[in-house]
């Protein structure tokens, strides 16, 4: 006869971990303990029927449903590092030569800037001459436009008159682009709308 | 080896991080791996197969969509059983709000008015789900299980469904380790007495 029979946590122990420090006493006391030994058997019952309990299977399909409503989202890191892979050669040769051709053309690149830095007043006179061409073509391009637009009798008589005159001519000339504009984007509208 | 049968031998922190990185076959692969063990676990839970598949999807569709919020520091499965236990446990709550009395509204003033708002079912027509539902969930286990409160049916579920540790199942149902021993040895306790009278 026992005294003392096994609290509920020591059955629960013995139910949950099969063998381990601190099981053997409680086995060795349900071994001799037929109360407890009947208690033991009816929760492994229980158990061995809820260990058998299957997983069960949604409709066909369920994958798709719920990628319907995922919203795959890729990262701009991710997406750079897709990009880059996709340039990157396969074999080892051709990732070899590919090195090889990036670190050539890096190195001539970066001494070009260096050159560039250090001769920095030739990179600005050119600059210099290059706007230069540009301001002397722009404006002989504006006198061919003003030329064809008035006619050398009215470049005569801008030249000669007073600058009251020439603000009415140039007023007139920048209300006529103004009109031929309007006209050419109502034209441009017309016809998308008839498309 | 293509990508996605590489992706079926990665464990499951490795296949989040494709996923992370917008890898649409990696969300397949999670999905694949834990559809049938999140959709049983509400299955049970709701006892209704139509909307335990609904409810899934709504679990799956919250994880995958902040598969960024993911730390690898907690397991891929424990993050997702606790969504669908979540989302099981809010509609139980939602539809014990919503339960209507099949007699009539309380509301009613006489006899004749709560039997014009009171709810006819028809008790004959079971439809092909609903069998379908009762040759899954009419064993005797199953139906003890249905009697469990539901934190109760969550936990038995996670122990000898899904095989996990007690201190896994404090960690995915967001409870104290003693709590959960103790719904445990409970549920335990019930499901034997709801059981003894049936054994030979």
């Amino acid at each position: 006869m026992h005294e003392k029979h096994l609290r509920p946590d020591e059955f629960d122990l013995l139910l949950d971990s099969g063998e381990g420090f601190g099981v053997a006493p409680l086995r060795a006391h349900v071994r001799n303990c037929v109360p407890c030994a009947v208690e033991l058997e009816r929760a492994s019952h229980v158990l061995a029927m809820l260990d058998t309990l299957p997983d069960f299977s949604p409709r066909t399909g369920f994958a798709d449903r719920v990628m319907s409503d995922v919203q795959v989202f890729e990262p701009w890191h991710a997406a750079a590092i897709g990009t880059v892979r996709r340039f990157v050669p396969s074999t080892h040769s051709g990732r070899v030569a590919a090195g090889v051709g990036a670190a050539l053309s890096g190195g001539a690149l970066t001494a070009a800037l260096t050159w560039g830095v250090a001769r920095a007043d030739i990179g600005v006179l050119l600059a210099q001459v290059g706007l230069e061409r540009f301001r002397d073509q722009a404006g002989a391009a504006f006198s061919d436009i003003i030329a064809t637009v008035l006619g050398p009798h009215g470049i005569a008589a801008i030249q000669s008159g007073s600058p009251e005159l020439a603000a009415l001519t140039a007023g007139g000339f920048v209300a006529i682009v103004g009109l031929g504009v309007t006209g050419l984007r109502a034209l441009a509208t017309a016809s998308s709308r008839k498309r | 080896m293509s990508q996605t049968e590489e992706l079926t031998t990665l464990p499951d922190a490795d296949v989040v991080k494709h996923a992370q990185r917008g890898r649409e076959p990696a969300f397949r692969e999670l999905v694949r791996r834990y559809e049938r063990p999140v959709f049983s676990l509400v299955y049970r839970m709701v006892r209704d197969r139509e909307l335990a598949e609904d409810l899934s999807q709504d679990a799956f569709v919250k994880v995958l969509n902040h598969i960024d919020r993911y730390s690898p520091e907690f397991k891929f499965s424990s993050w997702l059983f606790k969504i669908a236990n979540n989302v099981a446990i809010d509609h139980l709550r939602r539809r014990k709000l919503d339960t209507i009395s099949l007699d009539g509204s309380p509301f009613a003033t006489s006899p004749t008015e709560a039997q014009s708002s009171a709810l006819n079912l028809p008790i004959d027509q079971e439809s092909a789900l609903d069998e379908l539902v009762a040759r899954e969930l009419g064993s005797e286990i199953e139906d003890a299980i249905g009697t469990l409160r539901p934190e109760y049916r969550a936990c038995i579920m996670l122990r000898h469904v899904e095989g996990r540790s007690y201190e896994e199942i404090a960690a995915t149902l967001d409870l104290p380790l003693g709590t959960v021993k103790t719904y445990i040895h409970r549920a335990r306790h019930e499901l034997r007495q709801i059981l003894e009278p049936t054994r030979e």
